[in-house]
């Protein structure tokens, strides 16, 4: 059945009622005149949603791994998932039967009754879904090659890469987790969650008429986001095109992600105008130090009265920017997290979950992360503790495909 | 929002029902008959102090969804409905201002809605006719209905062989033999362990046997294998626990008598064997089961084949039903008993301290993997 989660909750009340009155021919009627939910992002399409889409409030992301090296085991799970979570961008139940009193749900049901909340599902490959057990290694692109260790790195493997990850972004925490949680539940036998991370609350924007949302140390950062809306700047930056040698990987990007703990306590003590320096901008407003607002141009050629450069040539800002890296830009989706505290220390367990999309790591993210792991001025007050590198196939453009399908063509 | 929440979970089972109407009669007013689910009656039971009243009082057999609600009573938190001893499906901490629910495909009898602290705790209520048989295929009926029958014989002579296994174990306690009473422990609770869910079943029984120190309000009150265990491994006496030994002798006896009593629907078989699942998963492999003997791995063991016991009577039926499903538990039935197969030590497993976090996550997986194929095998097979 297809009831819409919140028609679901309208029915469920109206044969409550029915019990007592029954009513149900009246109460029923509101789910029949019900309309498509506003807050609902497309899932078909020929790219994936959950890329160029604005930056929902909130993520959860999960990786996991196969334990079957069964090829078709592989192909059927993602076509499960595609349907499923197709349902649930649409603000459906996940398929099957939730209504057998002996047996459990199909649909886990914490989601019953909320709106899709612009709930986005995106899948990735890790490097390590190629690696022979499903007759795919000829189907690895160059570019999805492992992420090199960067100076200072601290990557816990545990909670780092894996054959798959899922990217699910929504404006409500349970809709988004409620679908890393019934993926999950879809794949137990044939995968098991490596590691999951929840963000709870976006710290990129998409567009250059919206405010950037500030990181946990108060600042703006990313303020000069590729705009999504941009087509052009997404070929060129973040869409695998006509140049990648795998036809399947065509419309499709790749997707970083870095766990950045920061080391909130120490970095709370650190005097303003030093913490300006950092990053090259004004906390408050969150320009550049040469002046203007958040998202005007910097100029990294002024100097101040004493010809010191004003924006200083280890801040964050100056090192990331595109006009100092030949061009390079990447697209920034990241989240704020936090893992409680550490009960060793008793310091806040706190940071960004970095995510960025790009047509090609080895020219975008790995040089980047280079130059900043090398100079960046932030380095002493933040650690890089998980890393994932996975490839995104296309969109998924009819119902009766899924993701990946051209994997197996 | 937990009570929003509460209300459509509870409409679950009934809810294909109103969309479908919602489709078909487009306009039309609908009579009464369309807001009855196929097949599900409903009966509601309200909590009062005074005692709780099932209404109707009597159903025809087959699928029942009991609604149970409580608005103002205040000594009277929980339903239970029983059948004899045997506790059927029970809703509990229903505080005034809850409601909750549970269904249940009944067969004709007796049964009695039990309310404890009311004025009058227990009211009959009344299951007539039978049910129509949900199979279009006789063969598949009769190999479930065979099911049951043999699941039965199971249970009764696995209860049989936990009888002297027991007072192997609770005679070397009352002779003060400490290296006989640990060698016997974890054979004896084998055969407990493969009927748990069964022994679950009958109330008080099931906390007087099998009873961690944590289950219970009143250490002094604490009884069974685990309470002995303790002496045993911990305190290092038989100190002390011959009274202990003589009652689990007794209460096994009682958990004799109650089984030769019993009889089981087929997707009793298959929730039965997902339980034995969740139990490995919840207190076996973090080793809070067995926490000073440190055999976990024994009832391990002993959870998982009485769960493939169980399916493998329903594997006759549910090959015909869903082949795909059946091949599916059958193999990770396999997969979960090599998993432990490195541990086994002689005719023990290793003590549990000595498997490491790493292989405790890898043990869970595969219990995982069983037994989300293995909760869908219930619905399946439900006559």
């Amino acid at each position: 059945m297809k009831a819409s989660r919140r028609g679901f909750l309208l029915g469920g009340v109206a044969v409550a009622g029915a019990g007592v009155g029954g009513l149900a021919g009246h109460i029923a009627e509101p789910e029949r005149a019900a309309p498509a939910p506003a807050d609902r992002v497309s899932f078909y399409g020929a790219r994936q949603a959950g890329i160029a889409t604005p930056p929902q409030q909130r993520l959860a992301f999960a990786a996991y791994d196969l334990v079957t090296t069964d090829r078709a085991a592989l192909r059927e799970l993602l076509k499960t998932w595609t349907a499923a979570a197709a349902a649930m961008c649409a603000g459906q139940m996940v398929p099957g039967d939730s209504t057998t009193p002996a047996a459990p749900p199909a649909d886990t049901g914490e989601a019953v009754g909320l709106s899709p909340g612009n709930l986005t599902v995106t899948i990735g490959f890790g490097p390590s879904l190629f690696d022979g057990r499903f007759g795919l290694a000829g189907k690895r692109p160059a570019a999805l090659a492992d992420l090199p260790h960067f100076p200072k790195d601290q990557i816990e493997a545990a909670s780092s890469n894996g054959d798959l990850c899922i990217q699910a972004c929504a404006d409500d925490p349970v809709v988004a987790f409620h679908a890393i949680r019934n993926l999950a539940r879809l794949g137990r036998g044939t995968v098991t969650m490596r590691w999951s991370q929840l963000g709870f609350g976006k710290a990129a924007s998409a567009s250059a008429a919206e405010e950037t949302p500030r990181n946990l140390m108060g600042f703006k950062d990313g303020t000069r986001n590729i705009e999504t809306a941009d087509n052009d700047l997404m070929d060129q930056h973040v869409w695998v095109g006509s140049e990648g040698e795998q036809a399947w990987l065509r419309g499709g990007s790749y997707l970083v992600a870095r766990k950045v703990r920061m080391k909130i306590e120490a970095w709370d003590r650190d005097y303003l105008s030093d913490q300006e320096a950092v990053f090259g901008r004004t906390k408050v407003s969150g320009a550049p130090l040469t002046g203007g607002k958040e998202h005007d141009d910097p100029n990294f050629a002024a100097k101040d009265s004493s010809g010191r450069p004003v924006i200083p040539m280890d801040a964050h800002m100056r090192l990331a920017a595109h006009e100092n890296n030949g061009g390079l830009r990447i697209l920034r989706r990241g989240y704020s997290y936090t893992d409680g505290m550490f009960s060793d220390s008793g310091e806040l367990d706190a940071g960004l979950f970095f995510i960025a999309y790009q047509k090609d790591p080895r020219n975008q993210f790995v040089p980047l992360q280079r130059k900043l792991a090398a100079n960046d001025a932030l380095n002493e007050y933040i650690e890089h503790v998980a890393s994932g590198l996975y490839a995104c196939p296309p969109g998924v453009s009819t119902s009766g495909d899924f993701w990946g399908s051209a994997l197996f063509a | 929002m937990p009570r929003i929440m509460r209300t459509a979970l509870r409409s679950l089972p009934v809810l294909v029902l109103v969309t479908g109407m919602a489709a078909c009669t487009d306009g039309k007013s609908s009579s009464s008959s369309d807001s009855v689910a196929p097949g599900a009656a409903t009966v509601t039971i309200t909590l009062t102090d005074d005692g709780c009243t099932p209404s109707p009082a009597t159903v025809t057999a087959g699928p029942i969804n009991f609604e149970i609600k409580n608005s103002t009573a205040t000594k009277v938190s929980e339903a239970e409905l029983l059948r004899g001893d045997t506790i059927m499906g029970e809703k509990e901490n229903l505080t005034p201002g809850l409601s909750g629910s549970f269904s249940l495909k009944l067969e004709a009898g007796k049964y009695q809605v039990y309310c404890p602290n009311a004025k009058t705790e227990k009211v009959d209520f009344t299951v007539s006719g039978s049910a129509a048989a949900g199979s279009s295929d006789p063969a598949v009926a009769t190999a479930l209905t065979g099911a049951t029958a043999k699941y039965q014989q199971y249970v009764a002579a696995e209860v049989d062989k936990l009888l002297p296994a027991t007072k192997t174990f609770t005679d070397a306690v009352r002779a003060g033999n400490l290296d006989a009473a640990k060698k016997a422990f974890a054979p004896a609770r084998y055969y407990y362990e493969e009927v748990e869910p069964v022994a679950e079943s009958f109330g008080d029984l099931d906390p007087d046997i099998d009873a961690r120190i944590d289950d219970v309000d009143n250490v002094a009150d604490w009884t069974g294998f685990h309470r002995i265990e303790k002496g045993l491994w911990e305190d290092r006496s038989t100190k002390g626990l011959a009274p202990i030994a003589t009652k689990l002798d007794q209460d096994v006896a009682k958990l004799k008598t109650l089984v030769a009593t019993v009889k089981f629907q087929p997707a009793q078989l298959a929730n039965g064997a997902t339980e034995l699942l969740n139990e490995v998963a919840s207190s076996k492999i973090t080793g809070e089961e067995d926490r000073y003997s440190h055999t976990d791995l024994s009832d391990f063991e002993a959870n998982v084949i009485g769960a493939q016991s169980a399916f493998q009577l329903l594997q006759p039926a549910l090959e015909k039903i869903d082949p795909t499903l059946s091949s599916n538990v059958r193999q990770q039935f396999a997969a979960v008993l090599d998993s432990i197969k490195p541990y086994k030590k002689g005719d023990t497993y290793v003590d549990y301290t000595k498997v490491t976090e790493d292989q405790r996550r890898v043990l869970t997986q595969k219990v995982d993997a069983l037994a989300e194929p293995l909760s869908q095998v219930a619905a399946k097979v439900t006559l």
